[in-house]
């Protein structure tokens, strides 16, 4: 290894043929074949991938062990009195905070790293020519170039999500306050990791492979990811699962929400039920201005936390179902097109 | 493979439509196994296209194309072929000792002892990375490569034109002591016709998409002359010269015609003729494309083909 390149002549040159001293050595190796080649070419970034899956991993099982202990000395919460809330928010709320970072940040940059070079490198630097005239055909390229990536992404972020998910599961009532919605908790656990980073990496993909330049791809795959998580979180989540509503009377106490839940909206009401929003009659001469319009409740709509996991499927589903269309656009022009 | 046809290459109305039009057309020929092969043609005049349809990388718009009596579209024939693109793309992270372990993941022929001795032999280290090899060494490994995959059929597009003039020696004597030594059929496409008049045996010339030119070259070449005399009439080629033979193209210097033909029957006398050279031929046929083609029996599909069989 240590060998200059003067120095090598000279030693290739009284190498007996056979020995072949600097040859290559015929090291024992698990993968063979295409599967050998994908790993080969991108095993920086899925290195990178199952080490950080596996301190990940490590560390959620780490702090699980103390989290139990703090949770039995303290209560699980809710945190409504006393100094649970900060209490525990000064011995876990970093881990939880940098956990959502790390999970809902891991998909963009697979997206990114992996998914938007995997075929575009190719184009950039032509090397699809050398690898389809190889005595492999065209499909199992595909397949092998697709599949192994994506399997040990699914693999890593399945992982991570489940161990998230338990470390997060008995402490939910006091992580982020309880709000398991709006806090990167949804996007954190379940199965919505894997179904975005499946969505973005095959976004990455396919972009690449139609600008086949590897570096404006991954550009173009971050913009993306920013554009689908503003879209995700202003438009599409909150519409996963149906609100609830709980009425109280308008001078009451209130809202009593059961445990877990997420408070999304507030709104005023007849005794019929029709709502008006919060704001209404709360200039002038409020009273009868309510009594006119027969306002008599307080309404609270919310989302409970049995809610979380249908929300979490449903929104799995349609990031799913767009990476298969997207998925087979790419196949097929794999198929189709030269590259 | 238990039944070897005598074709590397045939093809058929072979053709390639891009959108700016037909880059490959009505292309009928055959090649048989075990020549050297030139593809010669100006730039654009089809050879990368037809090289793109020989390796899958193209898809014929029309046309059917069989290497060794195999269809292209039939992935098997990815066995038998081996192509060399112009640029020569490796795997720039990769180390040579890795670049030929793709070769041998994905080759089931692969004859790493050859390709190693391809390498070896030029003395690139296996331990370097193929983005610090210079262009002489990494065309090398790319031959490696190619070479290892023990093809029946190898294709070269401009294989030496980035090359050093020494390095271009080397490579080429590399390249047809090995195709000789395993009876590899090669065709390559290239600029340097002095160079393939040494190397190749067989000629394939395209222009503006057609064929112009097809057969050995021992056969093509003296079926010209060159004739030199008096310029007579309109445009200085003499009527007779025109009417007995196949002019593919004349000059007028001075008082002087020289032309390139194909004899029709015994040159008068009064003119004096020569045989011209590879060189001479391919670049009459290249400057004058509207010149009537000529493509030898034994390159024809309906040529004398069960008998070689």
């Amino acid at each position: 290894m240590t060998r200059t390149s003067s120095a090598g002549p000279r030693a290739a040159a009284t190498a007996p043929a056979g020995s072949a001293p600097d040859g290559p050595t015929a090291r024992r190796t698990l993968l063979h074949g295409l599967p050998w080649l994908v790993w080969r070419r991108h095993r920086t970034v899925l290195r990178i991938l199952l080490l950080t899956t596996a301190v990940g991993c490590a560390a959620f099982a780490y702090e699980r062990a103390g989290l139990t202990d703090f949770l039995h000395t303290h209560g699980a919460g809710p945190a409504v009195h006393g100094t649970l809330g900060t209490d525990f928010s000064n011995a876990y709320g970093g881990l939880f905070r940098s956990g959502t970072q790390l999970m809902t940040s891991l998909p963009v940059l697979l997206g990114v790293f992996l998914g938007a070079p995997l075929i575009a490198a190719e184009q950039e630097h032509g090397t699809v020519k050398l690898i389809g005239t190889q005595s492999v055909s065209r499909g199992r390229w595909i397949a092998a170039t697709l599949g192994l990536p994506l399997a040990v992404a699914v693999l890593c972020t399945a992982l991570l999500s489940a161990v998230f998910t338990w470390l997060w599961t008995p402490a939910r009532l006091l992580v982020m306050d309880g709000d398991w919605l709006t806090s990167g908790i949804f996007e954190s656990t379940g199965p919505i990791p894997v179904a975005r980073t499946l969505f973005l990496t095959v976004c990455g993909i396919a972009l690449g492979m139609l600008v086949k330049r590897a570096v404006p791809a991954m550009a173009g795959t971050f913009v993306l990811a920013l554009v689908t998580s503003v879209l995700w979180s202003e438009q599409l989540r909150d519409r996963l699962g149906s609100l609830r509503g709980v009425s109280y009377p308008y001078d009451g106490n209130g809202p009593d929400l059961p445990p877990g839940a997420v408070r999304m909206d507030d709104w005023v009401s007849t005794a019929g039920g029709r709502l008006y929003g919060y704001g209404t009659c709360t200039t002038g001469d409020t009273g009868a201005c309510r009594a006119k319009l027969g306002i008599v409740n307080r309404v609270t709509q919310y989302v409970d936390y049995g809610q979380m996991a249908g929300m979490q499927w449903l929104g799995a589903g349609i990031l799913l179902a767009l990476t298969v269309l997207v998925l087979a656009c790419v196949v097929w022009r794999a198929h189709r097109r030269p590259l | 493979m238990s039944d070897p046809s005598p074709w590397a290459i045939e093809a058929e109305g072979l053709g390639k439509k891009y959108r700016g039009g037909w880059a490959l057309r009505d292309c009928s020929f055959r090649l048989p196994a075990g020549h050297i092969c030139a593809l010669v043609g100006p730039n654009g005049a089809g050879k990368s296209t037809f090289l793109g349809t020989a390796t899958r990388l193209v898809q014929p718009t029309t046309g059917t194309l069989k290497l060794f009596g195999v269809p292209v579209s039939d992935p098997a024939v990815l066995e038998r072929i081996a192509f060399l693109a112009q640029d020569k793309p490796l795997y720039p992270r990769f180390t040579v000792a890795e670049t030929l372990r793709l070769g041998r993941e994905l080759n089931p022929r692969w004859d790493q002892a050859l390709a190693e001795r391809i390498v070896r032999s030029g003395n690139v280290p296996f331990t370097a990375r193929i983005g610090t090899l210079s262009g002489g060494q990494r065309t090398r490994v790319a031959f490696a490569l190619a070479f290892g995959k023990r093809p029946e059929l190898l294709l070269l597009d401009e294989p030496m034109s980035d090359l050093d003039p020494l390095a271009r020696h080397e490579l080429s004597g590399l390249l047809m002591a090995e195709a000789a030594e395993h009876g590899t059929t090669v065709l390559m496409s290239s600029h340097m016709l002095s160079e393939m008049e040494v190397m190749c045996d067989y000629l394939l010339v395209l222009a503006e998409g057609r064929l112009r030119m097809a057969g050995q070259t021992e056969e093509l070449i003296p079926a010209h002359l060159l004739v030199t005399g008096v310029a007579e009439g309109d445009d200085g080629v003499p009527e007779e010269l025109r009417r007995r033979h196949t002019v593919i193209e004349a000059r007028i210097t001075g008082r002087q015609f020289s032309a390139l033909i194909r004899p029709g029957g015994p040159v008068p006398d009064g003119w004096e003729t020569l045989a011209p050279s590879m060189e001479e031929v391919l670049l009459g046929y290249l400057r004058s494309p509207d010149a009537p083609g000529l493509i030898a029996d034994e390159a024809r599909l309906d040529g004398p083909g069960k008998a070689a069989a």
